[in-house]
């Protein structure tokens, strides 16, 4: 296998509600190598999300440790994260998150605005993206103009186009037909096949038939983790 | 992009919230009007007093119908007042028994004085005087010479012009000797005014000096022609006798009955300084004080409409962090906002400061304080575009420091 980029020790991640204590991950070890394909799968309310947001430098475990391409994540401060999060990282949300007054344009720009491109370089690039989940021809459109699964895709975009190394997406194809969700798919693969690493949650069997590795979490923790010698 | 973007972002916060941002952009108005409207109303009496005082010398006292600063007396008494006639001060003049040195003049602002193609500004200050004007006035002739007794008896169009105009109609050129269009008389220049330099950012070399009778005849009108007497005493020993003797002679060529009081000012160079700097001194300070208090209320008030924008992005700024903004970037963004409000706010306050004291000037003048004019705040507008800045950022950032700190993933979630 190759090098781990992601790297996380015995991660427990608990809420506080009241004085009763809700477990989102309990014990959970887990090493990523670069350029892997990952589905994570399990039941609603088994810890997938919060995983993610660990992974993507968005949360931070109440103990274990997280490395981070070898480097401590509890050791860095809030910057460091952002730029983490603005340079390595794709992070498609469960939710979209896109910012309900913006353009598909701007919101796909806007990783791009924190990495100082310039403003030329950013509508061209984030033209590309939209281009590359098939919405040319909604730029123009503010969230609450498109359907969902457009939305779903200009997350997608926006993912994808500071070129991360790893896109790390909850659900891309939760909202698309199986005719949109297999162009995605095919979008994941190009860039797996790119070099990139890929990790993507879904409940969707065929879905996860995608990807090299499929991990299943139950109640916090792993289930299981095995290669997929099979996948599509 | 990011700086217009946060400006545009200001803007809808404004939209979003337009009763809160109304009152807190109303306050910082008020605020920077109360400031500039004082300062520049208080500007231009300055300069109108200073204008008289630098003109009227040693020793001088300065005989009007009415005050040329008046706070609090009745305008409608002061109207009432009769005129005094070039006739009445000439009687004036013949009777005075202690000093011999008494000048007869009247002014008007808002001349434009012609030379061929060329113009001056259309601001020059129009002055009729008589041949004691210069010995009486601490003002004097550098080149050509003072008008003469003869020419001001014979109304001779003669005139003596200030150096400004002398930059702009004749900059190449010796002014002596040549002609000059006031209105619609021609007029000969016999002499040139020593440059006196400005006071309050107003040029003094502004003006054009032409005998009384000439002025009379083409240049008043029945509300400034009345005229104005400097009364020079012999020395400052004399100067009580000479004030107590120029009291009496005006009272009785204007029929005041004993038990009355005068029906004209009587002013020497120290009364004037005296009554006025106490005045506008007090009305500075209070119009700073209150203006000052008003912005800090608005600065109060800016930050709770940032901690309330804040709050309903709190969404926003969790995408906008998990994408990968920087703390600096979002503490920018926040106060550009709120320093946009703020001079938003600023911005009304001074077209509204500034519209106020250019109408009571205007205003001021027309009740017979001729010498008044408008005084645009330079200073005051640079500061309190800076107020505006420094009371943005310093009440906006709390809030732009909230927003900093939120961790993304409560931020993300929060509905
Ligand atoms: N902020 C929070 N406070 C309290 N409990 C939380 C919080 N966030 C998550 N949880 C709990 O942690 C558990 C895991 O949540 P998570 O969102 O990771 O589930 P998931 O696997 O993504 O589910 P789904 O498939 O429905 O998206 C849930 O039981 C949830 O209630
Ligand atoms: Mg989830």
């Amino acid at each position: 296998m190759s090098t781990a980029i992601i790297d996380i020790e015995h991660v427990v991640k608990r809420y506080e509600m009241g004085d009763e204590e809700v477990y989102a991950l309990r014990d959970v070890s887990l090493t990523i190598g670069s350029n892997e394909y990952v589905a994570i799968m399990g039941p609603s309310g088994s810890g997938k999300s919060t995983l993610m947001n660990m992974l993507g430098c968005l949360d931070t475990p109440t103990s274990g440790k997280y490395l981070f391409n070898g480097a401590n994540v509890a050791e860095m401060n809030d910057d460091d994260l952002a730029s983490i999060r603005n340079k390595e990282i794709g992070f498609v949300f469960q939710t979209f998150n896109l910012l309900p007054r913006a353009t598909s344009l701007k919101n796909v720009e806007l990783p791009l605005v924190y990495a100082g491109v310039s403003a030329e370089e950013r509508t061209r690039r984030a033209q590309e993206a939209l281009a590359r989940v098939q919405l040319s021809d909604r730029m123009g459109h503010k969230p609450n103009e498109l359907s969902g699964g457009q939305r779903q895709r200009v997350a997608i975009a926006r993912a994808i186009v500071t070129a991360p190394s790893i896109i790390l997406a909850d659900e891309p194809t939760g909202n698309l037909d199986t005719k949109t969700g297999h162009d995605i798919m095919n979008l994941f693969r190009d860039l797996w096949k790119a070099g990139n690493t890929v990790i993507l949650v879904t409940h969707e069997e065929d879905i996860a038939q995608h990807a090299r590795r499929i991990i299943r979490l139950r109640d916090g923790r792993i289930e299981s983790d095995i290669t997929n010698h099979n996948h599509a | 992009m990011n700086i217009l973007e946060s400006i545009l972002l200001a803007f809808d916060a404004v939209r979003s919230q337009k009763l809160r941002s109304g009152l807190t952009l109303l306050s910082i108005g008020i605020g920077v009007f109360g400031i500039i409207s004082a300062t520049s109303i208080m500007g231009a009496l300055q300069q109108a007093v200073n204008g008289q005082l630098a003109d009227l010398g040693e020793n001088s006292i300065l005989i009007q119908r009415t005050p040329s600063i008046n706070f609090g007396t009745n305008w409608a008494k002061m109207r009432r007042r009769k005129n005094i006639t070039y006739q009445q001060a000439k009687e004036f003049r013949d009777k005075m028994a202690s000093t011999n040195l008494i000048a007869i003049s009247n002014e008007a602002p808002g001349y434009t004085i012609k030379a061929g193609q060329l113009s001056s500004n259309p601001d020059v200050t129009l002055i009729g005087i008589d041949d004691l004007y210069f010995a009486v006035n601490a003002v004097s002739v550098s080149s050509g010479r003072p008008i003469t007794e003869s020419e001001v008896n014979t109304s001779r169009p003669v005139v003596i012009i200030g150096q400004d105009i002398v930059s702009s109609l004749f900059p190449a050129t010796d002014p002596i000797g040549q002609q000059v269009t006031i209105k619609t008389q021609k007029f000969s220049v016999i002499g040139v005014l020593e440059p006196k330099g400005g006071v309050m950012g107003q040029s003094q070399d502004n003006r054009v000096l032409i005998p009384i009778t000439v002025f009379n005849k083409y240049y008043t009108w029945e509300w400034d022609a009345s005229v104005d007497i400097s009364v020079k005493a012999t020395n400052s020993m004399l100067l009580p006798v000479t004030v107590d003797e120029a009291t009496g002679i005006m009272r009785s060529l204007r029929n005041v009955k004993p038990w009355e009081e005068n029906n004209f000012e009587l002013d020497t160079n120290d009364a004037l300084t005296g009554q006025f700097s106490g005045f506008t001194t007090a009305l500075l300070v209070v119009a700073w004080i209150s203006g000052l208090g008003a912005l800090v209320a608005a600065g109060i008030g800016i930050m709770n409409m940032m901690l309330v924008s804040v709050k309903e992005r709190t969404r926003e700024i969790g995408v906008r962090k998990a994408l990968g903004a920087r703390k600096s970037w979002i503490v920018r963004q926040f106060l550009i906002e709120s320093i946009t409000l703020c001079q938003l706010g600023g911005l009304t306050g001074m077209i509204g400061g500034i519209g106020t004291s250019y109408g009571v000037t205007s205003l001021l003048r027309s009740f017979n304080m001729p010498s008044i004019t408008f005084v645009f705040p330079l200073g005051t507008v640079i500061f309190s575009v800076v107020i505006c800045t420094i009371i943005g950022i310093g009440f906006g950032l709390y809030p732009a420091w909230r927003a900093a700190n939120l961790d993304p993933i409560e931020a993300l979630r929060y509905e």
